[in-house]
C-alpha cells in the first residue's frame, strides 16, 4: 500500500516537471525561476522555524555526545549506503566505469571497510563519485523547472524532487527490509532520522554563518541552491563550466534590467 | 533552417570576439592566486601570532588582493546607477567589512588545507579571467575552487570567488537586489542592516 502510494507521488511529480519545465537559461534573473515565490517563502518561513526548535537542537545535541571521529564514521556508513544508487545513476548516464568504481567501493568498503565505517577504497584509487537521479535527469537533458521549496526537505525542483522521490524508491536499505513487517517501519524512520541529523550537524557552520550575515536568507539561500543546480547539465552541452557563473560586469546589467522590468 | 545558420554565425562571433579578448596573460594571473593563497596559509593561518594579528594581516591581504570598488559595484546591480556617491562608497566601505569580519572568523578552517591549481579558463569579460583550484577535503571529493581575476594596468585583482560552481558575487547580488525589492527603505535599509552585522 505505502509503495503505491509512493510510486503515485512520484509520477504525480513527474508530470508537474513536465508541465513547468522551462527553458533553462544561465542568466535567467532568480525571481522569474520562482514563480511561487510569496508560497515558496510561507513554507520557507516554517522549515526554518522547524529548524529552530527540532533539527538544529537534535543536530547540537548528536554533536554534544559525539566525537569527530564517530561522526565521521557514521557520515562514511550512510554515504556507503548511497552507493549502488550511484553505480545505477552512473550507469544511467551512460558512464560503466564510474558505475564499476561504485559498485567496488560499495562491495570494499561494505566488508574489509565494516560496513562501510572506513573508506578503504579510496586508498585503493577508488575515488567518491556520489550521483543520483537529479544528475542523471539533467543529463537526458530534462530541464529543472521552477524553484520550489518543500517542507521540511528544503529548496528544490520539481526535477530535484522527483529525483529525491526515486532515490526513496530505489534505496537499498528499503528493499533490504521491505519483506518484514515488523522490522521496515522502524528501520526506514531511523534511517530517514539518522540521516537528517548527520546532514544537519556538518552543515551547522555554514548555516550559521548564512544566518547571521544574510539580510534575506530565503533570496540568498534561493541563489546558492539554483546557482548549484546549473552546474548540472545535459549530455550534449559542451559549454564549459564557467558559462555558468561567466557574466559581463556591464552588459548583464541592461539584461538583468529588461527582464525585470518587462 | 536560417533560424539554425544565424544562431551558428552568432556562436563563431562569440568565439572569436572571445579569443580576440583573451589577452591577460594567464600565467601572471595564476601566478598572482598562488601567491594570495600562499600568503594566507603561510603568513596568517600557520604564523605563531595573536588572534588580533591575524585579523589584521587578513584585512590588509584581503584589501590588496579583492578589488572592492568594482565587486561593490555589480554587487548592487541595477540600484547602483540610482544610488547617490554617498550611499555608493558607504555601501562598498560596510560590504568589505562584513566580508572581512565573516572570512576572517572562517579561516582557520583552511589549515591544513591547500589549493591545487589546474590551469586557467577565458572570460566573455575583458580583461579578466578565471583561475581554477581544487581544495582537497578530509572526506569526498575535493571543493572545486574559481578565482576570477581582472587585470587592469598590469595589477591583478580578485573580483569573484566561485566555490563548487557557487558565485560569491551573483549570490550576493541576487540577495541584496531581492532585499532592496521587498523593502520600502532601499539601499539606505540595506547598508543600515549591513552595519548591524558588522562586529
Amino acid at each position: 500500500m505505502k509503495t503505491a502510494v509512493k510510486i503515485s507521488l512520484c509520477s504525480l511529480l513527474i508530470l508537474f516537471s513536465v508541465a513547468c519545465a522551462t527553458d533553462g537559461k544561465i542568466h535567467r534573473p532568480e525571481a522569474e525561476a520562482d514563480p511561487f515565490e510569496s508560497f515558496n517563502r510561507s513554507v520557507f518561513e516554517f522549515n526554518q522555524q522547524f529548524d529552530k526548535y527540532i533539527m538544529k537542537p537534535l543536530a547540537k545535541g548528536y554533536r554534544a555526545i559525539t566525537t569527530q571521529s564517530i561522526r565521521d564514521r557514521v557520515r562514511d556508513i550512510l554515504s556507503n549506503l548511497r552507493e549502488p544508487l550511484s553505480a545505477a545513476n552512473h550507469l544511467l548516464q551512460a558512464d560503466p566505469k564510474a558505475s564499476a568504481a561504485s559498485l567496488s567501493r560499495f562491495v570494499l568498503n561494505s566488508t574489509l571497510g565494516l560496513a562501510g565505517a572506513f573508506d578503504v577504497a579510496e586508498g585503493w584509487g577508488l575515488k567518491k563519485d556520489t550521483t543520483g537521479f537529479n544528475e542523471t535527469f539533467a543529463k537526458w537533458c530534462i530541464k529543472d523547472g521552477p524553484y520550489i521549496v518543500l517542507p521540511f526537505l528544503g529548496p528544490s525542483t520539481p526535477r530535484a524532487a522527483t529525483g529525491l522521490a526515486f532515490e526513496f524508491i530505489f534505496d537499498p536499505v528499503f528493499w533490504a527490509t521491505y519483506h518484514d513487517a515488523n522490522i521496515k517501519d522502524k528501520v526506514a524512520y531511523s534511517y530517514a532520522a539518522i540521516q537528517a541529523i548527520s546532514i544537519r550537524e556538518a552543515a551547522m557552520t555554514l548555516t550559521d554563518d548564512l544566518e547571521r550575515n544574510s539580510v534575506d536568507l530565503y533570496a540568498a539561500t534561493r541563489s546558492a541552491y539554483l546557482q548549484y543546480q546549473s552546474k548540472l547539465r545535459c549530455f550534449n552541452d559542451v559549454s564549459g563550466d564557467t558559462a555558468v557563473y561567466d557574466f559581463d560586469f556591464g552588459i548583464e546589467d541592461d539584461v538583468f534590467e529588461e527582464m525585470e522590468d518587462e | 533552417m536560417k533560424k539554425n545558420f544565424l544562431s551558428l554565425l552568432a556562436c563563431c562571433l562569440i568565439l572569436v570576439s572571445g579569443t580576440a579578448q583573451a589577452e591577460v596573460n594567464a600565467a601572471k594571473a595564476e601566478a598572482f592566486v598562488k601567491d594570495v593563497t600562499n600568503k594566507g596559509i603561510e603568513e596568517i593561518i600557520n604564523a605563531n601570532i595573536s588572534q588580533a594579528e591575524k585579523d589584521a594581516r587578513f584585512a590588509k591581504l584581503f584589501n590588496q588582493a579583492l578589488d572592492l570598488d568594482f565587486i561593490g559595484q555589480f554587487v548592487l546591480g541595477r540600484n547602483w546607477r540610482t544610488s547617490t556617491p554617498a550611499q555608493r562608497k558607504e555601501f562598498i566601505e560596510v560590504y568589505r567589512q562584513l566580508n572581512i569580519s565573516t572570512w576572517s572568523k572562517r579561516f582557520d578552517e583552511f589549515k591544513g588545507k591547500n589549493f591545487i591549481f589546474k590551469g586557467t579558463s577565458p572570460s566573455n569579460s575583458k580583461g579578466q579571467i578565471f583561475v581554477n583550484s581544487l581544495v582537497p577535503m578530509d572526506q569526498g571529493e575535493p571543493a572545486k575552487v574559481v578565482w576570477r581575476v581582472r587585470e587592469k594596468g598590469g595589477e591583478y585583482k580578485i573580483v569573484d570567488i566561485i566555490i563548487e560552481n557557487v558565485s560569491l558575487a551573483i549570490s550576493a547580488r541576487n540577495e541584496y537586489t531581492a532585499f532592496i525589492k521587498n523593502n520600502p527603505g532601499g539601499v539606505d535599509a540595506l547598508i543600515a542592516n549591513l552595519k548591524s552585522k558588522i562586529k
